[in-house]
């Protein structure tokens, strides 16, 4: 009989952690956002050379780069396949429904719904917030090597207003996985969601509210803009997380395996 | 020439300055630990998804970074299979020597029970319900009952119905006693999983109450397919369970090893305890759902075809098992297999198209179903001895049965056993033999329903 090795204690923390660290998901998480960190910059930089050359020769020009551009080229990369693909991880926890077992396994035993939703909810945001300040130290470095200095404060306020929009598109895919039961509708109505709210933020009389102005901070606070232009939205996106998950626990409570 | 590289597809030597191959030595650092860290694994599975290792190794090197690195990670690597410097687990899949009886758990249930969702409507008095966020999800609101003695229903349904549409469960009024082993029998689609499920608590009931003995946090489900994450060790899996219901019950928080342990070691997964759950067979998965349904030592274990997807010693093993908890906790557990139900259950409730037709022992459904019959066997001819007992009142059925054989059926076993050695003595044959047929749950079940034969599942 091989020899039984009890490790840590298990609860559901734990599971979160494990289901990051023994699956492909922080490795993926990290290496597309250090990766898009690192290179963003230098396209920005360069892309006149970089499109002269693959263009064969044919000359755009392009004003000098900024550190404001160098920063901006990685918020919306990050905007695009960064949010994409937390909400792709987050949905892989949050759609535990999605099979029999594992649902039985799961609403037989915790005495309320809480316990699932809730490290599911701050370990995948927690992942997505560390994996967005680890490129942006990237982008940060290669900005200041190549372009020139990133000011600290406006870049640190910038990313903890990214992560509070990272935050926000967690909360959006477990109330969209409270609402369909799969996995991937679960990505569907919660890429659908996040993608509307941009369109919304063109009606100028709710722009400053919505939680997706959030997510080009990073680069508004670089060019200027003061911290304070947020509060409104840093309020609405913290409060809307708070209802969405409420909405899920009470939806994935009221439903049937 | 220093500061100059020839970029792959370019048409011609692209001079790069010093800064920029400063800012790209961290992408070439992360790029080659990411390839490495692939091939790595890659070398080291026992096998990949979709193509061959080879083709995967094309994939991480030659694909456009990082796509091939992480097309890898997501769809070639086999998850939670052993690695090959993992020593091999003796005694693989489902050798597994089972333990028997649990043991005898002291303490008295928890007296609690449910009710219905249309209790009102039903009349029942409900003074005490909860508002548990699972009783709302049960569908059920609960009330405390003094059921909880020993010989009283520890499991009591009335009225229960969900209808799906003309399938589903009716009018179901189930009653488990206490400490018993309880067998839900029925053909494919007659309602054992939903009932199971609205006792478990993960359905709704449309109408009707179900009355429970003991609290929910003392009640343990394996369903009939569990699944698990596989990148936990069975050991990690058992744990988990043990703890979501010691969070809910005061005093069960101790040392998890020895119960974790006892609990794999009684499934039959001592020897795989370390192993990840991925690279289980079906059999070993339903063994790891038994250990964890068993971690929590429940009073009430329901378990959906528990037998399913094991082989016939697997299949024994387990029914070894749930035999020997007979007294010591309440087993209600479904199946198809009318033999396993014969073999173990006490008490057995049959199912059909939604309804309950009968509950009771197994025995008194066997003896209430079944006609009295015999095999009896002549040392002589058997013709006379037939034809004389063709002119009995009593025998409904006498039919030659073989070489000196005959099959004789009676309105009773009385009059069987009183009428057929007077025939024998009457004719003068020497009786070899007389053997009541042996009757089985089989013969009831088709007796009961009318059906020809139970439908695979």
């Amino acid at each position: 009989m091989s020899q039984i090795r009890p490790g840590r204690p298990m609860n559901l923390w734990r599971l979160e952690w494990l289901r990051l660290i023994r699956t492909p998901r922080a490795l993926a998480l990290g290496a597309i956002f250090i990766f898009l960190g690192l290179i963003e910059p230098v396209f920005a930089k360069y892309q006149s050379q970089i499109l002269r050359h693959v263009g064969n020769g044919v000359r755009i020009s392009f004003p000098p780069a900024t550190p404001a551009a160098g920063i901006s080229s990685y918020v919306s990369e990050i905007n695009g396949i960064g949010v994409i693909l937390i909400v792709v991880i987050a949905a892989g926890a949050f759609t535990f429904d999605a099979h029999h077992g594992v649902a039985t396994f799961l609403r037989t035993r915790v005495g309320s719904i809480w316990q699932l939703v809730t490290p599911r909810f701050t370990v995948n945001a927690l992942a997505g917030a560390g994996a967005y300040l680890l490129g942006a130290l990237a982008a940060w470095y290669e900005t200041d090597l190549l372009i020139g200095s990133v000011p600290a404060g406006e870049m640190l306020a910038g990313v903890l207003c990214a992560c509070v929009y990272l935050a926000f598109a967690v909360a959006v895919t477990s109330a969209a996985a409270s609402v369909v039961r799969g996995m991937v509708g679960t990505i569907g109505l919660t890429v659908v969601v996040l993608l509307l709210l941009p369109i919304a933020d063109t009606l100028h009389a709710v722009q400053d509210w919505l939680p997706s102005t959030l997510a080009s901070a990073p680069v508004d606070l670089l060019n200027g803009a003061h911290l304070s232009h947020y509060l409104p939205a840093f309020g609405v996106t913290v409060a809307a997380s708070a209802a969405l998950l409420a909405v899920a626990v009470a939806r994935l409570g009221a439903r049937e395996v | 020439m220093p500061g100059a590289v020839v970029a792959g597809g370019l048409a011609r030597p692209l001079k790069l300055p010093p800064h920029l191959l400063a800012a790209l030595v961290p992408v070439l650092v992360l790029f080659a630990a990411l390839t490495i860290y692939c091939l790595i694994d890659l070398y080291r599975a026992e096998s990949v998804r979709s193509i061959p290792k080879a083709a995967w190794a094309v994939i991480i090197i030659a694909v456009s970074w990082p796509i091939g690195p992480l097309a890898y990670l997501f769809f070639g690597r086999v998850r939670d299979q052993r690695r090959k410097e993992s020593a091999p687990v003796a005694g693989v899949a489902d050798n597994h020597a089972w333990a028997g009886a649990d043991d005898a758990r002291a303490g008295v249930a928890d007296n609690h029970a449910w009710a219905g969702a249309d209790e009102a409507r039903a009349g029942v008095a409900d003074n005490h319900a909860w508002a548990g966020a699972d009783d709302a999800r049960a569908g059920v609101a609960a009330y405390p009952a003094a059921v909880g003695a020993a010989g009283q229903p520890i499991v009591t349904t009335t009225g229960l119905t969900r209808d799906y549409g003309g399938t589903g469960l009716f009018d179901v009024g189930l009653s488990v006693p206490r400490g018993c082993v309880y067998g839900l029998v029925g053909p494919n689609g007659a309602g054992k999983t939903t009932l199971l499920s609205i006792l478990s608590g993960v359905r709704r009931a449309d109408h009707g109450t179900v009355s429970l003995g003991v609290g929910r946090e003392r009640l343990s489900v394996c369903p009939d397919v569990p699944e698990f994450d596989g990148w936990l060790t069975a050991y990690e899996v058992v744990d988990l369970a043990r703890v979501l219901v010691a969070s809910r019950t005061p005093g069960q928080r101790g040392d998890a090893g020895p119960v974790v342990r006892d609990a794999l070691g009684t499934a039959g997964l001592a020897d795989s305890a370390n192993r990840k759950v991925g690279g289980f067979s079906r059999g070993m998965i339903q063994r790891l759902g038994l250990a964890c349904a068993l971690v929590s030592d429940p009073e009430l274990l329901i378990l959906d075809e528990p037998t399913a997807a094991l082989d016939p010693a697997g299949r024994a093993e387990l029914l070894n098992l749930v035999a020997a908890m007979r007294g010591t906790r309440t087993v209600i557990f479904s199946s198809h297999i009318l033999a396993d139900v014969q073999r173990i259950a006490d008490q057995v409730g049959i199912l059909r198209d939604g309804k309950l037709l009968y509950q009771g022992g197994t025995g008194d459904l066997i003896n209430t179903y079944l006609r009295p019959s015999w095999l009896l066997r002549i040392a002589d001819d058997a013709a006379p001895v037939t034809a004389a007992l063709r002119n009995q009142a009593w025998a409904t059925r006498v039919e030659p049965a073989g070489a000196g054989a005959i099959r004789v059926d009676a309105t009773s076993i009385e009059a069987g056993e009183q009428g057929i050695p007077v025939v024998v003595a009457a004719c003068g044959a020497r009786q070899v033999s007389c053997e009541p047929v042996a009757a089985d749950l089989e013969s009831a079940f088709l007796a009961l329903t009318g059906t020809s034969a139970m439908e695979p599942r």
